[in-house]
């Protein structure tokens, strides 16, 4: 799986989490914060992506995640 | 001390109706909610009979209420945004409290936030959502909802809704088993009467029990639909020889209690006075329903509204179709109104929503008041052999009164005894503050 295929992934996660936003505003470059997202809804969508990639990623590593770019490299390096 | 409160405002979702409009016309045909229900799951419910609420699609339910009450878009899209990903039950507590909320021109009249609690009727309101996630949990924990961890918790209502309403006094929940909805009113009659607040927010919760209570409730012996089993609407007959259980029902009901002060200060009719509340405990940790609890509520209930028995119309009994507990409640309502029994209406509105068990006494006093309003008591639609004589129950149709005073019981697991006095709605109650 990719990073393209990856943050397919994440956009449909996250629109799931917040159906309110319009799915053009779910880039690489966009954090889920500036997309709205609370800190419960960001968990919500790396708790999910986790499961849907059949993932488990110790949570430490998304520490440092600024952007969706970050949040995918973080599961890109845990995916087989 | 402040003078008592006043109901201005009323909102609920149940099995009977989505809106007071609904509900009332339910009353008032003797229109059960009551109906055969299945989870489709496994192991299957010991008794498949209930009056759940209909399924529904939050932001249309919302897009709806909005329309019908002249709300902003801007208000719509809070409430679904606060709400959208919340249990079932926060949901309907949602709906029932924007109606209740409008209905008390809480919108364009409004009251300083910080003078506006909330009291949310009930405890463990949420198994079924903990038992819908169980599955997972034990297949593969770390993909639990990170938001289960503030979504099960019954305060999930105070501060859902007090973020939608932008509510800003105290807010808390009460627990008083069946006898929630009663203990919430009586606890929010209190802010008002101690003037820690102007108007409270009294919502009675749905209570979404999981297959594990319905088991226990079954197991015990307190959850009727055995004998009529093919007939769902049957299953429910408070105060009827053939009454062997509760039926459970599903409902969230919503009151808007203000002081008679601030409504009018802020020329808003009161629906109906809340004259007095009365919370005994009975003692006792059991199932196991006191005469002497009940009638002690009843009376404190009576004192504390400075009224007699010979003046209450209307009694709204607890009547939950159990054996034991109808039977009781009846030899207490006996021993109150000796005297005055065979002029005392009496019904049980659990015979129509079933048992809403946390929200009954919301529930049912919003029953109650929409009687007085409309001059009418609601049928018993099963009571087919009274268990009693003497009391002037009332039959298998709608039955025109006229009820200046209305009595509201209920009873809870634990010996939590509860009573409410009810008068009718009068423009002199806060015309003359």
């Amino acid at each position: 799986m990719n990073e393209n295929e990856i943050f397919q992934v994440v956009k449909n996660v996250t629109l799931e989490v917040l159906p309110f936003i319009p799915p053009d505003l779910v880039i690489l470059e966009g954090s889920l914060k500036d997309l709205g997202a609370n800190s419960i809804d960001r968990m919500e969508v790396v708790t999910r992506t986790m499961e849907t990639l059949g993932l488990n990623v110790p949570l430490l590593e998304f520490g440092r995640v600024k952007d969706l770019r970050g949040l995918v490299e973080v599961f890109a390096r845990f995916v087989k | 001390m402040q003078p008592g409160g006043v109901i201005t405002g009323m909102g609920i979702v149940s099995s009977t109706g989505k809106n007071i409009e609904e509900f009332g016309s339910s009353l008032r045909a003797g229109r059960p909610g009551i109906g055969r229900l299945s989870t489709g799951e496994e192991p299957a419910l010991p008794v498949d009979i209930g009056a759940p609420i209909p399924p529904f699609s939050l932001p249309l339910a919302i897009q709806v209420g909005t329309e019908r009450h002249g709300l902003t878009e801007e208000f719509a899209r809070k409430a679904v945004r606060c709400a959208y990903d919340a249990p079932r039950g926060v949901q309907v507590s949602v709906l029932s409290a924007i109606e209740a909320w409008t209905c008390a021109r809480l919108i364009d009249k409004p009251i300083a936030p910080g003078r506006v609690g909330i009291v949310i009727a009930g405890s463990n309101l949420n198994p079924d959502y903990a038992y819908g996630l169980q599955s997972k949990f034990r297949r593969s924990p770390q993909y639990v909802s990170p938001k289960y961890a503030f979504r099960y918790l019954d305060t999930d209502h105070v501060g859902t809704l007090s973020e939608i309403l932008a509510i800003r006094g105290e807010g808390f929940t009460v627990g008083g088993a069946s006898a929630s909805g009663n203990v919430a009113i009586i606890k929010a009659l209190q802010l008002l009467q101690l003037d820690l607040a102007d108007a409270c927010l009294v919502v009675g919760a749905l209570t979404d029990l999981s297959p594990l209570e319905w088991q226990a409730f079954y197991n015990v012996g307190a959850m009727g639909g055995k004998k009529f089993a093919g007939q769902p609407a049957k299953a429910c007959r408070p105060f009827d020889r053939d009454h062997e259980g509760f039926i459970y029902g599903q409902a969230s009901a919503c009151l808007v209690l203000e002081s008679s002060l601030s409504a009018g200060r802020r020329g808003v009719p009161a629906l109906a006075e809340l004259a007095g509340g009365a919370l005994v405990l009975a003692g006792n940790r059991l199932a196991d329903p006191s005469v002497a609890g009940e009638v002690q509520a009843m009376q404190q209930a009576l004192a504390r509204a400075g009224i007699g028995p010979h003046q209450v119309d209307y009694l709204n009994a607890h009547g939950t179709s159990s054996p034991l507990g109808d039977e009781t409640e009846i030899q207490a309502v006996k021993e109150v109104f000796a005297g005055h029994i065979s002029r005392l209406w009496i019904n049980s509105t659990k015979g129509l929503t079933g048992h809403c068990l946390s929200a009954a006494g919301v529930v049912e006093t919003i029953a109650s008041v929409i009687q007085m309003r409309e001059g009418f008591v609601h049928p018993n639609i099963n009571l087919e052999n009274p268990i009693d004589h003497e009391c002037r129950f009332c039959g298998h149709q709608a039955v025109p009164a006229s009820i200046d005073t209305a009595m509201n019981n209920s009873f809870g697991f634990g010996g939590i005894n509860t009573s409410l006095i009810i008068k009718k709605g009068d423009e002199r109650i806060w015309k003359s503050e």
